[in-house]
């Protein structure tokens, strides 16, 4: 299948389209192991991703020359694409151009940004020939954060005391009726913890200039927070894992995790899926606190560390396009538990003229 | 939390459900794997004073501490 994916972006704040698309040029082979580490790998059945690819042809979406996972040789071609807020008769003006180009036939978004465009206009882009494994706009907004609190009731976990917030006198009134520290978070994204008023007002200032509002108050709570990744398909959970960030880098980005074995967050993200008759990827941002689940945050796409479920034998991207093919996924739910995900740099040189030809003819 | 705790060679314990890790030395060692076997804190200090001929009072204090480590790290309720 000719796939293009979005959220190229590999830095110190990543989007999930490399870890998506690598999953789709990697097939899987068994890990070679010694004595007893072999054993344990043939028990568990855990696999690598090896070199020998899928059939798939990638086309990278970008909103940015400078995204690293432009130049890391994985795409066939790369376009730049307006901005989202430009509105959709922009967006398919050019998605009808790269069709044309490369004979797209599925995308897979990956940005909460431009996630709300590909929702609205799913139908206009299966005329066109583009397949997308989305949820529904009224599935998409059940889980909204604004609508959070309600919708963990519904599925029978709680979630900390959460406040909209449209005005500084509104963050100042209603931070009174919580403890401090408080998270300050925007309705899509960045969130941060502040330790008094005046770092909540500072928070609440940088996230809605940037994101606009409205800007969510909400109390922390103590615990484990623990995630879950996984792909639904008309409300059956076909793949999925678990996992605890042990370490996040400033902006509260994966560094190195671990892969769990959670029943009662298996267990949510099974209600979860069923409650909204999901369809297509998402992630649960949970807090464990003794025999209480928080739901911290629902996202309907993939999150940056998707990767992880492919190294440990659940390729979910691989699992989405053969969804978008039509043909029918085996389940996939079983994986080694107490893996550690590790992330690293690497560096690349590339002709500058690449980047130059980019920003001119919005293609590489 | 604590029947989960699996203790590997090096004494780390690892709870798979949350991936939390947890050093423990030779002596919480042998306490979770009391605590494992349904052991109270009583039958817990006993155990430890005959086996090493301390006096009960002063493996108590150190039992409960660790107790309360316990507690903090949400190990035990």
């Amino acid at each position: 299948m000719i796939v293009a994916i979005s959220g190229l972006n590999n830095r110190e704040n990543p989007a999930p389209g490399i870890g998506v698309a690598k999953g789709l040029l990697t097939g899987e082979e068994p890990i070679k192991g010694e004595g007893i580490e072999r054993e344990k790998i043939e028990r568990e059945g855990i696999k690598r991703i090896g070199p020998n690819s899928t059939n798939h042809i990638l086309i990278g979406l970008s909103y940015d020359p400078n995204e690293p996972g432009i130049y890391q040789h994985i795409f066939k071609k790369v376009y730049l694409m307006p901005y989202p807020s430009l509105g959709f008769k922009e967006f398919k003006a050019r998605l009808e151009y790269i069709k044309r180009e490369t004979g797209i036939e599925g995308i897979i978004p990956t940005l909460d940004a431009e996630m709300g465009l590909y929702l609205k206009y799913r139908e206009e882009l299966e005329k066109m020939g583009i397949k997308t494994l989305l949820p529904t706009l009224k599935q998409f907004e059940m889980r909204d954060k604004s609508q959070l609190p309600k919708f963990a009731e519904k599925l029978g976990v709680s979630h900390p005391e959460t406040f909209k917030l449209f005005s500084v006198d509104e963050l100042i009134k209603k931070v009174k009726e919580l403890t401090f520290p408080v998270i300050v978070k925007g309705n899509y994204y960045k969130a941060y913890r502040a330790n008094n008023l005046d770092e909540a007002i500072d928070h609440f200032y940088k996230i809605s200039n940037e994101w606009g509002f409205p800007i969510l108050l909400q109390e922390v709570v103590g615990g484990e927070e623990i995630n879950f990744v996984g792909v639904a398909h008309r409300g059956q959970l076909l793949g999925g894992v678990g996992i605890k960030k042990l370490t996040t880098t400033d902006l509260g980005k994966i560094w190195t995790g671990v892969t769990i074995d959670n029943r009662s967050l298996l267990q949510l993200a099974h209600r979860f899926v069923e409650e909204t008759n999901w369809n297509g990827p998402f992630e649960l941002e949970v807090i464990s606190a003794g025999a209480t689940l928080y739901l911290i945050e629902i996202n309907p796409r993939f999150p940056a560390w998707v990767h992880f479920a492919t190294l440990v034998g659940i390729n979910l991207p691989k699992m989405v396009v053969e969804l978008m093919e039509g043909k029918s996924v085996i389940p996939q739910l079983d994986y080694p538990v107490g893996q550690l995900y590790v992330r690293y740099v690497e560096e690349l040189v590339t002709p500058l003229h690449n980047f130059n030809r980019l920003i001119s003819k919005k293609e590489l | 939390m604590i029947y989960q705790m699996i203790i590997d060679d090096n004494n780390i314990g690892y709870i798979p459900s949350l991936g939390i890790s947890f050093q423990l030395n030779d002596t919480a060692r042998e306490i979770v794997e009391l605590l494992k076997q349904n052991k109270s804190k009583d039958q817990i200090v006993e155990i430890l004073s005959q086996k090493y001929n301390r006096d009960w009072r002063e493996i108590f204090i150190d039992v409960t501490d660790f107790f309360e480590k316990l507690k903090i790290y949400g190990v035990i309720q």
